[in-house]
């Protein structure tokens, strides 16, 4: 599965519902006109100036492991060292929304139209969050008829900077993919333009490869505990399957 | 004042336009600018700030009444500088090194100066040395550091760590906030504060300013 991957924006856009949650705004609450005005405002600027494309590699497992190990800050104990290594698969990919969207969220800020700035942000994180997952459904339905694994696996992501994978390994994964002929470049400290970007790893393997305790070191820290949402998804019935 | 309690209704409403004629209004009827800040224009952003804590307002409705305040701001700057009346103190703002996520530090910094704070924001993945350079040169009591990443966290304990080097833990304070921070991190690198929120950042910062 190496080449570009076709994002289509009717697939990625957000929902008010998500749209919302990244607002913070708690689920049920009543809200104003002027907001329901206001998310419609940001769909329409994603929608015209958003241009997702992404990148993607398979990668050996002999690779994969340079790549992980970045420049030596991983965390000791971390679930991505474990899931890797029984995977069946391994897919390097980045992805964007491109570099519109980044400067019209900050020429909005810089006139002070921080409800629509902030709004066009959370907007683009949201869609940023449904291309991997379309990618991860994109990545199953290309394994579908290779599969080389047991019925029941499953495609999952993960990224450096969470979970006790270092930042750092970000450098291996840019030497290795280039998503630079998508547009996005990484600076001294490793981190990516246009913002609204995402890098990381497919892994194909049986859904138990996915499952593990929450109880790293820092995962004391981490308020998101997606991985608990991640790993219920799993169990449920209606997660993709290869 | 009727016409200052006009400012503070439309300022919560997000009417900048208002908020911006009832302001020059204020001005032409020779109403003391800092009247108009304190009992105009922050009168209406605390009590935005209050719905906002008990969830009857949300993030979408504080940032139009934020615009508001600024387009109120606006008009009071150039009269509070010619008059050489002192601000609020100046809060030096910032991303950590490392990390690239600066939308809650800028709603921070938004707050921070719709209740009169001078605000230098400097932007995303700022090193520890250039948060201390500027606050020691900007006379800013107060650093407030934003990371989104479990792995830059560290740094925020890099800049405190480094004021005491330098002898200037205490008279220059930190607030510390962010998606993975919580407030036994704050407590445990030193920190003098921790924003749980922007609303709640700024209530830390005036009382970190009045200790």
């Amino acid at each position: 599965m190496t080449g570009l991957v076709p994002i289509a924006l009717d697939g990625i856009m957000p929902s008010f519902k998500a749209i919302l949650r990244g607002q913070g705004v708690p689920p049920n609450a009543v809200i104003s006109g002027r907001i329901r005005t206001l998310i419609g405002k940001s769909l329409d600027i994603f929608s015209s100036e958003a241009r997702p494309c992404c990148v993607t590699r398979d990668v050996s497992m002999g690779d994969f492991d340079e790549i992980f190990r970045g420049e030596g800050y991983n965390e000791e104990q971390a679930p991505l060292k474990a899931i890797y290594r029984r995977a069946d698969h391994l897919v390097l990919f980045a992805l964007t929304m491109g570099h519109e969207i980044s400067r019209s969220i900050g020429a909005f800020f810089g006139k002070n139209d921080f409800a629509l700035g902030s709004m066009l942000d959370t907007v683009a994180s949201v869609a940023v969050e449904n291309s991997v997952a379309y990618l991860e459904n994109f990545a199953a339905k290309e394994f579908t008829g290779k599969r080389t694994t047991a019925a029941g696996g499953v495609v999952l992501n993960y990224s450096p900077g969470y979970c006790g994978w270092h930042i750092g390994a970000q450098k291996n994964v840019f030497r290795y993919l280039r998503p630079e002929q998508i547009g996005i470049t990484l600076n001294d400290s490793c981190l990516m333009t246009p913002l609204k970007s995402a890098t990381g790893v497919l892994v194909r393997g049986d859904k138990a490869i996915h499952i593990f305790e929450n109880g790293f070191s820092f995962c004391r820290t981490c308020k998101d505990q997606t991985c608990l949402d991640r790993m219920d998804r799993l169990s449920s019935a209606d997660h993709p399957t290869l | 004042m009727e016409i200052l309690d006009h400012i503070s209704k439309h300022l919560r409403l997000g009417d900048d336009e208002m908020v911006l004629s009832l302001t020059k209004r204020a001005i032409a009827r020779n109403i003391h600018p800092k009247t108009i800040l304190d009992d105009g224009l922050i009168s209406g952003m605390n009590v935005v700030g209050e719905l906002f804590r008990k969830h009857e307002i949300f993030l979408p409705d504080v940032l139009m009444s934020a615009k508001a305040m600024y387009a109120g701001m606006d008009q009071l700057k150039p009269l509070f500088l010619k008059g050489g009346i002192p601000g609020r103190g100046k809060v030096v703002i910032g991303t950590v090194k490392g990390d690239l996520h600066d939308l809650g530090k800028s709603l921070v910094g938004i707050m921070l100066k719709g209740v009169g704070f001078e605000v230098i924001d400097l932007g995303k993945d700022v090193a520890p040395e250039k948060f201390i350079e500027t606050a020691v040169r900007e006379d800013a009591k107060v650093i407030g550091m934003s990371a989104l990443l479990t792995t830059t966290m560290p740094m925020m304990k890099t800049v405190i760590d480094l004021l005491r080097q330098k002898n200037l833990r205490g008279k220059i304070k930190t607030i510390i906030g962010g998606a993975p921070i919580t407030k036994a991190y704050a407590d445990e690198i030193g920190a003098d504060a921790y924003g749980f929120d922007a609303a709640r950042s700024v209530e830390c910062v005036n009382a970190l300013l009045s200790d």
